[in-house]
């Protein structure tokens, strides 16, 4: 057992400095005009159109330059209809101004692209309505969203289009509906208490009350 | 069971067959199987309580005589909605849910989620805790390593490595004990810091398992790396190649063991890694023994760096300053292992009614985070575990997606196991590692 220096050449290693989060944008954008960017907290995020999602992932494993050659997650968000959106956080606290510029009603599934070899990461976010919510699927592109896509198909009801086997993985087959989107019922009942005063259910509480 | 209406695939297993040739079989008809199944595959169940199988997990082989063309994992069996669970409590519960997921590894949950909820906060947490966090996540490490040889060592028929290792786990998980309370899940690391400093005796505990663990590790390694037994069963088993690991996603002692130095310790150092000097080790033998040798020398690696972070212990406070985050407030530890300070009690009930209502609104709401979306990842015993995090800006998570490396790892075992026979297929699983409370969520 030899630890690293000793080795003959790994297959790849390290090779290569990382891009920076304006180097990795600008390769991006100058080849896909319709792609917005965006950094927040020194993460990069692509906004893809659904019709593009394909290509600007392929893009993204095969150009020399962003070489990500692994698709370390797969994540699904449910954007409903609703006050609770946050398009600006209003700075009560003292800290910063944060934007979340999403429109309502959307699935916003995210894909994290890690280059190993030259070790940044990318995130692309692509959206889609929550009515009937379709995305092409990258399972042709990275295998590992197989399973990825068949979680985010079992808890959100994202219908992944080319995806070998699409069928629920976490919860039971013959389960309806997807519990992770935010219109899932979760069943609670009131909590009473004296003087007619009452606790409702966790999802019919006002997320927003207790912030100053 | 049956598909959703939407799902498409009409069987269940259409992947592995024409369903026509099912043949549903119970009890002492063994020959009429053999019959059948001459010129075509037999679907066997394994799991979802198999022995072998760590936990309740089903993988459904394709077999052809004893060679297994396929295997499909069947997971789920352990899931409790941790993810939606969170969406309902507090930032600062969270580190109580997220730490039950992958039980064997509890502090790398806690860590990873409390890292990526402080980079939406945008607050640094205290040296102090941050060498305290990698004290007790290196400790973790090895105490998972060690489940995993003992756990491994019975599949394969070394039941000695299974009390061993148990047992020298159990003195890591005592340390563990008395800093957090709990052997496992200990909810100890919070955002912001840390759930309380450690105990006056810290360093003391630390260095009788720092003088007690070479000793052990040594004795696995004589134990077993040139067991014959042992050799035989896990050389050239479950070959998989680093190319094939980037396409399924595969992170951790498999993809070092197939030639890759990818650790993310190393890669993007978090909690203060960077001043460590350690190795990662790899091999390029990419078989279940060189992931063997890789954990071995990983559990080695890992004492050195307790050694110097135990060494560079810097003092000052375990939470950030920040009174609107750090909780609970000042808390000493009693003789009887709880307890609050006197004096701060002192300070909320008897002078300040600020105080006071700071406190028990921090209890009941917690505190808002900036509204954004972070991915924060560390390197877990198993590989990279990750927390898609995304807030609304409200006191509670609007979304915490967990990358569990066991759960992406598990999709190389079909891979690994084809054209290997029904024995190799538990090898393939010991030296994936997989751990069901991670993949299930």
């Amino acid at each position: 057992m030899s630890p690293t220096p000793d080795l003959p050449s790994p297959q790849r290693g390290l090779t290569g400095a990382p891009l920076s989060l304006e180097q990795l944008e600008a390769r991006v954008t100058e080849r896909f005009d319709d792609v917005r960017a965006d950094v927040l907290r020194g993460e990069l995020t692509l906004f893809v159109p659904p019709e593009r999602l394909l290509e600007v992932v392929a893009f993204c494993r095969d150009d020399e330059e962003l070489s990500c050659e692994m698709l370390a997650d797969l994540s699904g968000v449910h954007w409903p209809e609703g006050e609770h959106v946050v398009e600006r956080q209003v700075s009560t606290t003292g800290w910063p101004d944060y934007r979340v510029s999403r429109e309502q009603g959307v699935i916003e599934v995210l894909y994290i692209l890690r280059s190993v070899t030259r070790n940044h990461v990318v995130r692309i976010s692509a959206g889609t309505q929550d009515t009937d919510p379709r995305l092409p699927s990258v399972a042709g592109i990275y295998p590992t969203a197989n399973f990825h896509e068949r979680e985010v198909y079992d808890f959100f009801g994202v219908e992944f289009e080319g995806h070998p086997n699409l069928r629920r993985i976490l919860m039971p087959d013959d389960w309806v509906g997807h519990p992770h989107r935010k219109d899932y019922p979760l069943g609670g009942v009131d909590v009473e208490y004296k003087h007619d005063k009452h606790i409702p259910p966790p999802d019919e509480r006002d997320l927003r009350e207790v912030v100053e | 069971m049956s598909t959703h209406p939407t799902t498409g695939p009409s069987s269940d297993f259409a992947e592995l067959g024409d369903p026509g040739d099912e043949l549903f079989v119970e009890g002492a008809d063994w020959e009429s199987v053999v019959d059948a199944v001459e010129d075509s595959t037999l679907t066997v169940n394994m799991g979802p309580q198999h022995p072998s199988t760590h936990g309740v997990l089903r993988l459904v082989l394709e077999l052809e005589g004893e060679i297994v063309k396929g295997l499909t994992p069947i997971i789920g069996y352990l899931h409790t909605g941790i993810e939606k669970n969170a969406e309902y409590r507090t930032w600062t519960q969270g580190s109580t849910f997220f730490t039950r997921m992958d039980y064997l590894s509890p502090l790398f949950n806690e860590a990873a989620y409390c890292m990526g909820v402080e980079r939406l906060l945008d607050i640094e947490v205290p040296e102090r805790a941050q060498a305290v966090r990698v004290i007790l996540m290196e400790f973790n490490r090895i105490a998972s390593h060690l489940v995993w040889l003992a756990t491994g060592g019975m599949e394969l028929g070394t039941t000695t490595m299974m009390t061993f290792g148990f047992r020298d786990r159990e003195h890591i998980l005592d340390l563990f004990e008395s800093q957090s309370g709990l052997r496992m899940n200990h909810a100890y690391i919070r955002p912001g810091g840390l759930a309380q400093d450690v105990t006056h005796d810290f360093v003391e505990r630390c260095e009788s398992l720092l003088e007690l663990l070479p000793r052990k590790i040594a004795e696995y390694e004589d134990l077993l790396l040139h067991n014959p037994i042992w050799n035989h069963r896990m050389r050239d088993v479950g070959v998989i190649t680093a190319e094939e690991c980037y396409e399924l996603g595969v992170t951790g002692p498999l993809l070092r063991a197939a030639g890759v130095p990818w650790d993310l310790r190393k890669a993007r150092p978090y909690s203060g890694y960077e001043q460590y000097d350690f190795e990662v080790p790899t091999d390029t033998a990419a078989d279940s023994y060189a992931r063997f040798t890789v954990r071995l020398e990983e559990m080695r690696q890992s004492l050195r760096i307790i050694r110097q972070a135990l060494d560079a212990l810097p003092g000052g406070p375990v939470m950030v300053e920040d009174k609107r985050i750090a909780w609970p407030s000042q808390q000493a530890l009693g003789p009887d292992g709880i307890g609050n300070d006197p004096e701060y009690i002192r300070h909320i009930m008897g002078e300040s009614m600020e105080s006071l209502i700071n406190h028990f609104k921090l209890v009941t709401q917690g505190f808002p985070v900036p509204a954004g979306q972070v991915y924060e990842a560390v390197e877990s015993p198993r590989g990279e575990l990750g927390f898609a995090i995304t807030s609304s800006g409200t006191n509670k998570p609007y979304r915490v997606h967990v990358r569990d490396p066991s759960f992406v790892n598990l999709q190389a075992a079909d891979r690994m196991s084809r054209e290997h026979s029904v024995a190799d297929v538990i090898v393939v699983v010991a030296s994936l590692d997989p751990v069901m409370g991670g993949v299930d969520r």
